[in-house]
């Protein structure tokens, strides 16, 4: 699975990938093309990187930072000219351009790199030879054309142009052949280094990518993580970045939670407007910027790797592609039950089952999914409003709404029994009191007759 | 009048960039570039070419006739398409290719190392115009040349290039008094004055959308989006001073404005005059009643040329079209291939 598949989960992740200060395209193609990492090994490496890119915006001083990030504005996708580069053709004026452009840029970055104490982080080849190539005169600039040096008459057919201007269309049919004997040449000079320019021009990309998350980490108050040994996620103060812009916008705070599950399932139950969605958001976030390298959005965290991450919410889209509400989550959450059986490393994060259903089969689908779920091994965290058995899973609730406020923390608590707050938040929504009102009699009426 | 000299390249010096626009094909526009570009200091200046608005084939889909090469001259810089650049038949440096994608490829700018000629196809939008321009920052060009498109003013915008020069010619209108009358209406609203420096301030920010400044200062938005809604009030306006329109302006609402009493004093506020799409007469009708307009950028009308040759073949007298449309705008007014210095 590559970023790009991920990029319009409900999550929110775009908008982290939004907010990266990418310096140039072909980075940002680069990172939605890379794979999600499933491996420890891989993410443990590619958060040293990333730290050593992190102490680098810290202390590399303000000139020489803007420096290399400007330079890296001028890295260009030229995966065209290098893959025309393998296949033996012959590149003209402006592939041979690219690809000098590149070189030089690539030196640049590195000298730059190198006088940072950066330079084995992340490995650029040597492109000096392809430079030497295309630079006959040694002027060490990126322009290109197929220099007077390259063939004397070659040289000599300009001359004559510029004497005589009537003759040009004739001898620019000879410089033409020339030239494109010399691009010939040169294509075979530089075909031996192709591969070299790819990792280049990657390598230049994985710099980027590092930078920008690195400053993102900066700017938005992320932490590394650490991997979890005994497969427990754990976040203090996680929070997730977009809902916290959107409060501040408004002049609210988004409050911090503090949240662990492992092995046994979690059910997250709470009053309306409790954050229990936000929370499963986050926590799915958090897992795949933790398998993508970002920085986390909380205090500290510690995760586990997964090899699937499951978030089922009511999905909007399929309604909009014409399944039912229910029919859409049923095929979600089937999809979790059949990669549960097939030995994988699972996180679940599951919103409010079957709520647009009945609750006496509501309850019992959850109850069910709850049971069937338990024994396998994977991360479940699931949230409901409806009063069920628990089983072995942990219970957390939100602690809701106390003195006019919510208090979004998440506390341990002993059963799944829900809070019965609906009619309260209504209330202080000021929804229609004729409304509510009676809705209370009617409780109060059933309540008796029980 | 009787052209001497080359009067106008200097005036063109004087800003970074200038913009050729045509009333209509054949109004000789690509002369006129031919002309100045022949006539730009190339070893004291370093000046960059480009064009906007050709988007394709090499023949003119409209007249079925060639489109031009360009010729240029040692050591000017162009930008044009990767197609195009292929095609090129000079020698030249390529300095930069850049992200601006056309039909015909991405733009690529390149310094010309003989004289030579060229087909021109620059980036095919005024947003991405104007980041080609920001480019060439970097290579410390001292004037980029556009070569505009034909009746669609956009590239001529103040917000693209500072100075512009109008051909115009017997192809706009084969009838001298309504050739005169119909370009003196687009000279009108190049030179429409700007409104003060603090209104600059205040609505350059505003990119859409109807505004008004009462007599206390007080900048508020009117509902209707735009200037084209047609139920549009001015209800509670009666302090109003200035009315700005961040969109486009059209005849409708510039009748509303003339025949609302509550709006006699007002200012009307337009942001450029490309803007403006009023036809002459409710324009002459606005003024007449005491109306006025103004603009928040301004580019400066340096020339206006005319090719006094219709396509049709119909040729009007030079020295009477040069008088008359002189007489009306004000301004100097060249006929390029009849004055063309007889070397």
């Amino acid at each position: 699975m590559q970023l790009k598949n991920v990029i319009e989960s409900p999550c929110g992740i775009r908008y982290m990938l939004d907010q990266l200060e990418l310096q140039s395209g072909f980075a940002r193609r680069w990172l939605l093309d890379s794979p999600m990492m499933t491996g420890e090994g891989e993410i443990a490496t590619s958060y040293d990187v990333l730290r050593r890119f992190d102490t680098f915006v810290g202390q590399a001083d303000k000139t020489r930072l803007d420096t290399l990030l400007f330079k890296l504005q001028g890295l260009k996708d030229i995966r065209t000219t290098i893959k025309n580069l393998q296949n033996h053709a012959t590149l003209d004026d402006i592939e041979l351009f690219e690809v000098k452009h590149l070189a030089i840029l690539a030196t640049d970055v590195s000298r730059l790199l190198h006088e940072q104490g950066m330079d084995a982080v992340v490995e650029i080849p040597a492109l000096d030879e392809v430079i030497t190539i295309l630079d006959p005169d040694g002027m060490k600039i990126a322009t290109f054309y197929i220099y007077d040096s390259y063939c004397a008459q070659l040289k000599d057919l300009r001359n004559m142009m510029r004497k005589h201007p009537e003759q040009q269309d004739d001898l620019l049919l000879q410089a033409n052949e020339l030239e494109e004997g010399v691009r010939q040449d040169l294509s075979k000079q530089l075909h031996p280094f192709a591969t070299a320019i790819s990792q280049a021009q990657i390598a230049l990309a994985r710099i980027d990518v590092n930078l920008a998350k690195a400053m993102q980490m900066r700017q938005m108050g992320l932490t590394f993580p650490v991997l979890s040994q005994d497969g427990t996620t754990a976040y203090k103060a996680m929070f997730h970045p977009q809902v916290k812009e959107a409060l501040a916008t408004r002049g609210r705070e988004f409050q911090p939670v503090d949240i662990a599950f492992g092995g046994h399932p979690t059910l997250i139950t709470g009053a309306n407007m409790g954050g229990k969605t936000v929370v499963l958001k986050t926590l799915t976030l958090c897992q795949l910027l933790f398998q993508f390298g970002f920085g986390i959005p909380a205090a500290s965290a510690q995760i586990a790797v997964k090899d699937e991450i499951h978030f089922c919410i009511g999905d909007e889209q399929s309604v909009e592609k014409g399944l039912s509400s229910f029919a859409a989550e049923m095929k979600n959450i089937d999809a979790v039950i059949k990669a549960s059986r097939e030995n994988k490393k699972l996180l679940a994060l599951i919103d409010e089952p079957a709520r647009t259903t009945n609750p006496t089969e509501g309850a019992a689908l959850v109850t069910a999914l709850l049971q069937v779920l338990a024994g396998r091994d994977m991360n479940l965290v699931m949230t409901t409003h409806y009063d069920i058995e628990p089983g072995d899973a942990r219970c957390l609730r939100v602690k809701g709404f106390e003195n006019g406020t919510m208090d979004y923390q998440l506390v341990e608590v002993q059963d799944g029994e829900v809070p019965h707050e609906a009619l309260n938040i209504a209330q202080s929504l000021g929804i229609d009191n004729e409304w509510i009102t009676t809705a209370r009699t009617l409780l109060e009426d059933s309540n008796r007759q029980q | 009048m009787r052209f001497q000299g080359v009067p106008f390249i200097n005036d063109i010096l004087r800003y970074d960039s200038l913009s050729i626009v045509g009333l209509e094909k054949n109004t000789g526009k690509t002369e006129c570039l031919k002309y100045v570009l022949d006539r730009l200091p190339v070893q004291t200046k370093r000046i960059a070419v480009t064009s906007i608005g050709i988007d394709g084939e090499t023949v003119d889909q409209v007249t079925r006739t060639q489109k031009p090469e360009i010729v240029l001259r040692e050591g000017m810089y162009f930008g044009t398409s990767e197609a195009h650049y292929r095609q090129r038949r000079l020698v030249s440096e390529l300095i930069d290719v850049s992200d601006e994608n056309t039909s015909l490829g991405r733009v690529v700018t390149a310094k010309a190392l003989t004289g030579g000629k060229i087909l021109l196809s620059g980036p095919s939008s005024a947003s991405g115009l104007r980041r080609w321009m920001q480019e060439m920052h970097r290579f410390d060009i001292d004037l980029v040349v556009i070569d505009g498109a034909l009746s669609r003013m956009s590239s001529a915008s103040p917000a693209v290039s500072q100075s512009m020069i109008l051909a115009t010619g017997a192809a706009y209108s084969a009838n001298i008094a309504t050739l005169v009358s119909k370009t003196a209406h687009v000279v009108d609203l190049i030179n429409l004055d700007l409104t003060s420096q603090g209104n600059i301030a205040r609505l350059m920010p505003l990119e859409k959308g109807l505004w008004f400044i009462d007599k206390d200062g007080a900048l508020n938005n009117l509902d209707s989006m735009t200037s084209l809604s047609r139920d549009i009030r001015f209800d509670g306006m009666e302090n109003c001073e200035t009315l700005y329109v961040a969109g486009a302006l059209v005849d409708g609402f510039l009748e509303k404005v003339r025949k609302n009493k509550s709006l006699k004093q007002v200012e009307l506020v337009v942001r450029d005059f490309t803007k403006i799409f009023v036809t002459p007469q409710q324009f002459r009708l606005f003024i007449k009643a005491g109306g006025r307009i103004r603009v928040l950028q301004k580019s400066k009308l340096i020339a206006v040329t005319v090719n006094p040759t219709s396509p049709s073949g119909y040729v009007l007298d030079s020295d009477i079209l040069c008088a008359k449309l002189s007489e009306a705008i004000g301004l100097p007014v060249y006929d390029l291939l009849k004055n063309k210095p007889c070397n």
